[in-house]
């Protein structure tokens, strides 16, 4: 039995992940992501979440995600958010998770860039976040919800994914998703996730040592765990999700994901209520992402239209999908300002020509 | 005190023993010593030197004697505890 | 050939908290006998299985190849919350670090103050050689006045470098620590009468401070032993000159002692 219930989108994150079964959570505050903190702060201790044993504010952003590294190297689902000023500190934590293969779930609220930026909601963390942010040539799974109901459901992928790769998973938000407040089916929470935790660092009781490291002095070594992470990102690619709506008769196709693709999706109503054939694709995994779908519309003469909330970086793994058989542009609004269905509207009729 | 300062290994002397053998050992791994001459400095009766000859890692090991410059070996263990390579394995004594 | 049988007993032997890997550090680095006190230490109590070693960026960045536990990596300087993270999810681990004067005291300070503040039942070794030994021999936070290092090589420089720092000092004022205690690790040079010797009663008793702080663990405190060494790699010396330096340099500056013992662990309560 599934409840009606009005939320916050940082209150989803919480809330679902609190369902998943969440173990540890490390806070520091940032706007536009703070209410997640906040509301685990006020559910900690509540008896429906029995596996919520540990909240703590850390003194910094680097205190936060080191003490997530920490708990989640014995194997418990560990969790902090942040927004991209925030995310850029962690940086070093997750490249340091992805060469030791410790699952931890990190959100980042997207807001404006580069630097303090603003408050507003922007995708301009698109390469960070996707093309891996810190240093070393490693992958993350990274999600995008672009709904509130999507930031209630997707912590539990995202900690299903994490253990079942053992690698960290990023879900991408934005300032817009945070705040908004929708109503969403509630699961109650479930029993926790059951996950494989042989390699945590639990002690050496049976005589086996469990060593969680990243380096590897000898380059042979080296070249043989990196050789191993990137067969495993190979198999991550079976993860790829995304959304497709009126494809396959459109014309221009919008490519868009968070809140871009909400208002997007609503584009997409009104031309085909002006006769205009439109359509969406919205992944809903960034990493991996659907290249095989881009290149198949583009393959089929259709034109792509990227609307992000940036100056153009997922419009670059779209032409790299389209591989030059389309025509693909880009519609960007920065700042927290977003495209209107109107502006969106026009740039398309503008592309039919 | 220098390699050819030290006296023989072969030599120890009767009264220190019981039945012939040394009253005291210290097993010293050859392949972990790194030369630092620590033990050799650090131990009260002079018992242990620098080898002449070298081990793999090209260092010259530590050598024990039962019989040291200034007295035989009482297992006192300062030379065990001092190592910072853990090439000193083991002190040993004879049992009463 | 002498026979070994059964007729020794053994006086002083291995410890199974050490691998048997032989370890990478200089000769006469104070950072092997570490080594073997920890090891000897975590078996002598039973904590072997259940230990968890933080490894801090240092030279001892090695040491998942030396100490037979379960081994975490962490980035320099944060040490204290990977440990942190470890044991509030996992109490029943005993979690501990060595980490030098750079990755506690300069990259890692915050960390390693908050740790303290919060009274984080966790355990610190910090191996004070006043120099980053691992990457050549910089200026480190405990760095004398007038000390040369590769980014002091005219002096350390006070007015410019401010000077350095002694987290005794820093720490002791906090509310929730349990044992603060400087050792030495370094064999003391005496003259004896025919000649250089040295001197072990800093060891032995650098292994009782190691108990203690696993000890206050185990009581749920939080404990920060600093122990002096040595690098007389990169402080150009020789193994023994640089035997001396501590004994005549650096206690001037970082005298051994009780800072804290909330639990009166050494007998008195501070």
């Amino acid at each position: 039995m599934t409840e009606r219930v009005l939320m916050k989108g940082n209150e989803a994150l919480a809330y679902g992940s609190l369902n998943a079964g969440l173990n540890a959570y490390f806070a520091y505050p940032i706007t536009p992501s703070t209410e997640t903190p906040e509301t685990l702060a006020r559910e900690y201790g509540n008896p429906n979440y029995p596996n919520f044993r540990v909240f703590l504010q850390a003194a910094s952003e680097l205190e936060a995600v080191n003490m997530t590294l920490g708990a989640a190297c014995t194997g418990a689902l560990a969790m902090t958010a942040t927004s991209s000023p925030g995310f850029s500190l962690k940086q070093e934590a997750i490249s340091y998770a992805a060469g030791m293969e410790v699952p931890f779930v990190v959100i980042n609220v997207n807001r404006g860039g580069p630097g303090l930026g603003n408050l507003g909601a922007e995708q301009s963390d698109y390469f960070q976040t996707v093309k891996g942010g810190g240093h070393g040539g490693y992958q993350l799974i990274v999600l995008a919800p672009n709904s509130v109901q999507e930031m209630f459901d997707l912590p539990r992928t995202a900690f299903d994914l994490a253990f079942k790769y053992r690698n960290p998973v990023i879900i991408l938000a934005d300032a817009f998703l945070g705040q908004l407040k929708e109503d969403i089916h509630a699961v109650p929470p479930g029993n926790g996730l059951t996950r494989d935790t042989s390699w945590a660092t639990l002690g050496s009781e049976n005589g086996t040592r469990h060593i969680l490291n990243s380096l590897h002095l000898d380059p042979d070594d080296q070249e043989n765990h990196e050789r191993h992470l990137h067969e495993k990102y190979e198999k991550m690619r079976d993860e790829v999700a995304s959304e497709t709506f009126l494809t396959d008769d459109a014309e221009i196709v919008l490519v868009s994901y968070g809140i871009a693709s909400r208002i997007s999706k609503n584009a997409v109503s009104l031309a085909r209520d002006q006769g205009l054939r439109l359509g969406l694709l919205r992944p809903i995994t960034l990493n991996p992402f659907p290249y095989d779908l881009v290149r198949i519309l583009a393959g089929q003469g259709k034109k792509l239209l990227v609307v992000e909330l940036n100056a153009g970086q997922m419009v670059q793994d779209v032409r790299l999908a389209a591989d030059g058989t389309g025509r693909v542009e880009h519609l960007g609004r920065l700042g927290g300002n977003v495209p209107s269905t109107k502006q969106i509207l026009a740039k398309a009729k503008e592309m039919m020509d | 005190m220098t390699v050819a300062q030290h006296r023989s290994k072969d030599t120890v002397s009767p009264q220190e023993t019981q039945d012939g053998r040394p009253k005291a050992l210290v097993l010293v791994v050859p392949e972990l010593c790194k030369g630092c001459e620590l033990c050799v400095y650090a131990c009260p009766s002079g018992n242990l030197v620098l080898s002449h000859s070298l081990n793999k890692k090209g260092y010259h090991p530590a050598i024990f004697s039962y019989e040291g410059t200034q007295g035989p070996c009482t297992a006192c263990g300062i030379c065990y505890w001092v190592c910072p390579d853990l090439a000193i394995w083991e002190v040993r004594r004879l049992k009463k | 050939m002498v026979q070994i049988q059964d007729d020794y007993e053994t006086k002083l032997g291995q410890t199974t908290g050490w691998t048997g890997i032989p370890t990478h550090y200089c000769p006469g680095c104070e950072h092997g006998i570490l080594t073997r006190l920890i090891g000897l230490t975590l078996e002598e109590m039973g904590l072997l299985k259940k230990a968890v070693m933080v490894d801090s960026v240092g030279c001892s960045v090695l040491a998942y190849d030396y100490f037979n536990c379960d081994h975490i990596q962490a980035p320099h300087g944060r040490a204290p919350a990977v440990m942190a993270g470890v044991k509030r999810t996992h109490p029943e681990l005993i979690v501990f670090t060595i980490q030098g004067d750079g990755d506690a005291l300069a990259i890692g300070l915050l960390e390693t103050v908050y740790a303290a503040i919060r009274g984080e039942p966790i355990t610190v070794f910090l191996y004070n050689n006043s120099i980053y030994g691992m990457t050549g021999g910089q200026m480190a936070p405990t760095t004398m006045p007038g000390q040369i290092t590769t980014t002091t090589p005219y002096g350390r420089e006070v007015e410019s470098t401010g000077n350095p720092i002694d987290i005794m000092k820093i720490l002791s004022p906090i509310e929730r620590v349990s044992y603060l205690r400087r050792g030495i690790l370094v064999p003391q040079p005496v003259k004896a009468k025919h000649g250089l010797m040295y001197q072990v009663k800093n060891i032995l008793d650098a292994k009782r401070i190691i108990e203690n702080a696993f000890k206050v663990q185990q009581k749920g405190g939080y404990s920060l032993v600093e122990f002096l060494g040595t690098c007389n790699v990169n402080w150009k010396m020789t193994i023994e000159e640089s035997k001396h330096y501590p004994f005549d340099q650096t206690i001037k500056q970082y005298p051994p002692g009780v800072f804290r013992d909330r639990f009166g662990i050494e007998g008195k309560i501070l």
